[in-house]
């Protein structure tokens, strides 16, 4: 694309997402942290709170193995890192105290996170299973994503005791919707609101992909910070992105605050690798939610994650199914159309509703057809030329990138293009009108950044906001770009099999026509030879013996006469069959003068009798000149002969001249012929008369129209028995190119 | 001056040339018609070679080839004569029942000096060959011998 590049999403540049919260060098104070050597269990790092939390009092280099009241956490410890399994998760008496906790190798050591044990036995696991069985039957059956979303809110909700639970889905540009919610009235609803992308810096999603669970135990915590900071494995400050006690941006507290929450836990939905969403808990309170009761909901996610992934699958796969069949029913009635554009402009629903379009447009060469609502062509021409699609352009506003286009926003608020040759500027376009949507946003989607103090601070209004959304269509669904892609494919294939069977039809018909050649060029040879001889020992008899008496003679120049009619009518197919094969040689023809020579050929034959001329203005014509005299010839000699019954005979040939055409009308006033054999005046060895009373060989006037059609014109006749016959032909007037009428590119498609 | 080498008739079929040598025949040529019934036998006329090997020396007034000949046929003899710095000047009538146009065209590029389209008309052949006799054999000079065309 050329100038028409969509503003690019600017979450990306805020100052929020360059702040590195995976190394914060801190953890939140509701637990502690102590990071040692997997082979050894000697400390390499720890939160400064390790001794006050758990009692345990293990200084620099010194061996958990050997530290008091530790020997059952190194025993379960060994045992784990010898079972290899992938975390470590257990309550365990540690020094004074029993704790949760919770261990994970990692590149800078076996972190080891401690934290109070559960209240009460059902937010142990084994209490939390029954629960999590009902879940899962129950969204077996939930009807749509937005009932699993639902379900899973309050499930959660009923898990962890927030006061509220809201379930996101993020848009592709990152916008959060709240699609699901359950609360207790003590914090504000949101369902249906939009929370914009700014709100979760892109870094801050990598880790939700990476850690599907994060706790925020109170917004007012004071970070406990971690001695020493750097990793004495390599150097590095210590990679928290899997730590659940990890400490979060100073912003995101503020953020919190302005929410009016105490306290947040959120559990990521991924689907397909990426983040879908998120499951949302928020109180007014500070809240802490154990280690076993999130490890519930972070199946809960894994659950929602899976059955959104499946809905969505099968979903993306019943409209994949809907648009496809739409498809094959176009293709079959595109293959029987005459062309490709003809085919699509005939079944315009169809074409549109491939990808739910209210208008379609094919743009090709030969220019734009459309149909539904479009805008005018020439805004389509402009719209091709400046979009230069090489492969697929789907996009849902062109006001945004083309501030023209705002006149058409009725029409043309989405434009989805697929190019459909790689050496046209062709392609196929479907459009769609202009949405109006009203937005509710939690506050004004802006992000605050720096406030007097110089610091970076989140928005702090969660108000509903209200935006309208105009100038935009509704989206183009990934399953619809697939969908005319496909569509692209197949009309291409559509076209390489005519081509391929044009290809095959030329060659069929060059063979055939070689064959037909090498038959007439016997002809030429073989059957004339026999006539020939016939006539000509005929006449040497006829010189040589001068005894015969009048019937002997008769019946010699009967031989004489039927072998030279035979002769002659070899001669008409063979001039008939060459007419077809040779190319015409064209040029300007003064058509008086042609008329003039062939009138004077017939004088011979016109001796002794009285036929008067009608000859009127004549103009130029374009043609072949011998092709044209035979015309001529034919027909004025039609005229003599069919006259010649007459005591006062004529012939008229005029001429005029009518757009890019002239027209000829050569009349008589002979035998005529009755128009209901009109139809078959021009066949081959077609004779309205009996032999005896006209010479022919029923070849002349086949000739003749097969001269005027490869120039192009047309032929009519009209007569009646015994008062005459018109011919009436037209023929170009100037060659086609110089009347620049000459189309390139017919065939295609 | 009348020109009383021989005319060299090639014709494979037998009314042709019965018919060919009766049209000659009326033209009342002083010339000898000698008749070859396919193109190897012409060639072998025209280089003094094969059953021609004693003949008088010297090229003929006019040669008359069919088109459509047995062995080599009447454009390859054209093609032979008519790229032979020596036997170029010889003209050559092609006398065809063809009116194929690739056949002319053909002729007409290698050389030929007419071409004839045998008339179905006894009377119109008649005078057909009696007008290529009378031009070739008596009215049309040859060039003197070791001058040749350009």
């Amino acid at each position: 694309m050329n100038d028409l590049q969509p503003r690019d999403a600017a979450f990306d540049l805020d100052a929020c997402a360059a702040e590195p919260i995976h190394i914060p060098g801190a953890i939140q104070p509701h637990g502690a942290l102590l990071v040692v050597d997997p082979a050894s269990l000697v400390r390499l790092n720890a939160s400064v709170n390790l001794a006050d939390f758990t009692g345990l009092d293990l200084p620099l280099a010194a061996s958990l193995a050997d530290a008091p009241g530790a020997s059952q956490l190194a025993t379960e410890l060994r045992r784990w890192i010898d079972a290899e399994e992938s975390s470590f998760l257990a309550l365990i008496p540690v020094g004074s105290r029993m704790l949760q906790v919770l261990g994970r190798l990692e590149p800078q050591g076996l972190f080891l996170e401690f934290e109070a044990p559960p209240r009460s036995d059902a937010e142990s696991l084994a209490g939390l299973y029954p629960r999590l069985g009902g879940f899962l039957s129950a969204i077996g059956g939930a009807a749509d994503v937005a009932a699993i979303a639902q379900a899973a809110a309050q499930e959660v909700r009923a898990l962890t005791g927030f006061n509220r639970i809201l379930l996101y889905q993020f848009d592709e540009a990152g916008v959060g919707v709240v699609i699901g919610e359950d609360g207790d009235g003590v914090l504000p609803s949101y369902l249906g609101h939009r929370f914009p992308a700014s709100d979760v810096p892109a870094q801050a999603r990598e880790l939700y992909r990476l850690n599907r669970i994060r706790l925020i135990v109170s917004s007012d915590y004071a970070p406990c910070p971690i001695e020493p900071a750097a990793s004495p494995v390599d150097g590095q400050p210590l990679d928290l992105s899997h730590a659940a006690l990890r400490s979060v941006s100073p912003v995101h507290l503020e953020y919190m605050r302005n929410m009016g929450t105490g306290s947040s836990m959120s559990v990521s939905i991924l689907v397909e690798g990426r983040l879908w969403g998120l499951i949302s808990g928020h109180s007014r309170e500070p809240r802490h939610v154990n280690a076993q009761v999130r490890t519930a909901c972070e199946m809960l996610g894994q659950v929602v994650s899976l059955q959104i992934e499946a809905r969505e699958q099968a979903d993306r796969t019943a409209e994949r199914l809907a648009l496809k069949k739409i498809e094959t029913d176009l293709l079959a009635r595109l293959v029987g159309a005459p062309d490709l554009q003809r085919g699509l402009i005939d079944n315009g629903g169809p074409w549109m509703a491939l990808a739910h379009a209210t208008g379609a447009a094919a743009h090709t060469a030969e220019g734009v057809l459309t149909v539904g609502r479009t805008p005018p062509d020439e805004v389509i021409a402009e719209l091709v030329e400046r979009l230069q699609v090489e492969d697929v352009v789907a996009i849902e506003s062109l006001a945004e990138i083309w501030p023209e286009a705002t006149e058409f926003a009725d029409t043309a608020s989405g434009v989805l293009a697929i190019s459909v040759s790689q050496l046209h500027p062709d392609c196929l376009i479907w459009f769609r009108p202009e949405v109006v949507r009203t937005i509710d946003w939690a506050g004004p989607p802006d992000k605050a950044v720096a406030r007097g103090d110089g610091r970076l601070h989140p928005r702090n209004s969660f108000d509903t906001w209200k935006e309208q959304v105009r100038l935009r269509s509704l989206p183009w669904l990934p399953v619809e770009i697939e969908a005319v892609r496909d569509f692209r494919s197949a009309i291409q294939d559509i076209v390489l099999r005519r081509a391929e069977e044009r290809a095959q039809l030329t060659h069929r018909l060059e063979a055939t026509n070689r064959e037909l050649e090498s038959f007439s060029y016997s002809i030429s040879h073989d059957l004339r030879a026999p006539f020939r001889h016939i006539v000509g020992f005929a006449e040497l008899l006829t010189e040589r013996e001068r005894n015969f008496d009048d019937t002997s003679r008769h019946y010699l120049q009967s031989i004489t006469d039927a072998a030279l009619s035979a002769g002659h009518l070899v001669d008409d197919l063979l001039n008939f069959s060459q007419l077809g094969r040779t190319g015409l040689n064209m040029g300007r023809i003064d058509l008086a003068k042609l008329v003039a020579e062939v009138r004077r050929s017939f004088e011979p034959e016109l001796a002794g009798r009285a036929v008067e001329w009608r000859i009127e203005h004549l103009p130029e014509a374009w043609g072949d000149a011998a092709m044209l005299r035979q015309v001529f010839q034919n027909l004025i000699g039609n005229a003599v002969k069919y006259t010649g019954p007459r005591e006062n005979a004529w012939i008229s040939i005029c001429g005029e001249e009518f757009g890019d055409k002239v027209r000829c009308t050569i009349a008589d006033n002979g035998v005529g012929f009755d128009m209901a054999y009109v139809g078959k005046l021009f066949g081959v060895f077609q004779r309205l008369h009996r032999a005896e009373e006209f010479e022919g060989t029923g070849i002349g006037l086949a000739l003749v129209k097969r001269i005027v059609d490869r120039h192009g014109g047309t032929i009519e006749a009209t007569g009646a028995v015994g008062q005459g016959a018109s011919f009436t032909f037209t023929l170009p007037k100037r060659s086609a190119s110089e009347s620049g009428r000459v189309r390139k590119g017919d065939l295609r498609g | 001056m009348a020109d009383l080498r021989p005319i060299l008739l090639v014709e494979d079929n037998p009314r042709d040339l019965e018919l060919t040598l009766a049209a000659l025949a009326k033209c009342q040529l002083a010339n000898d018609i000698v008749v070859a019934r396919d193109g190897a036998e012409a060639l072998d006329f025209l280089y003094a070679r094969g059953e021609f090997v004693d003949r008088t020396p010297g090229d003929p007034a006019v040669v008359l080839l069919d088109l459509k000949l047995p062995k080599i046929d009447g454009l390859e003899v054209l093609e032979k004569v008519k790229n032979d710095p020596r036997q170029r000047q010889i003209p050559v009538v092609m006398l065809t029942s063809s009116r194929e146009e690739r056949d002319l065209v053909r002729s007409y590029e290698l050389g030929v000096n007419a071409f004839v389209v045998k008339p179905v008309d006894f009377n119109a052949f008649f005078e057909a060959i009696q007008d290529l006799g009378m031009f070739w054999a008596i009215l049309n000079e040859p060039p003197p011998r070791g001058i040749e065309h350009a």
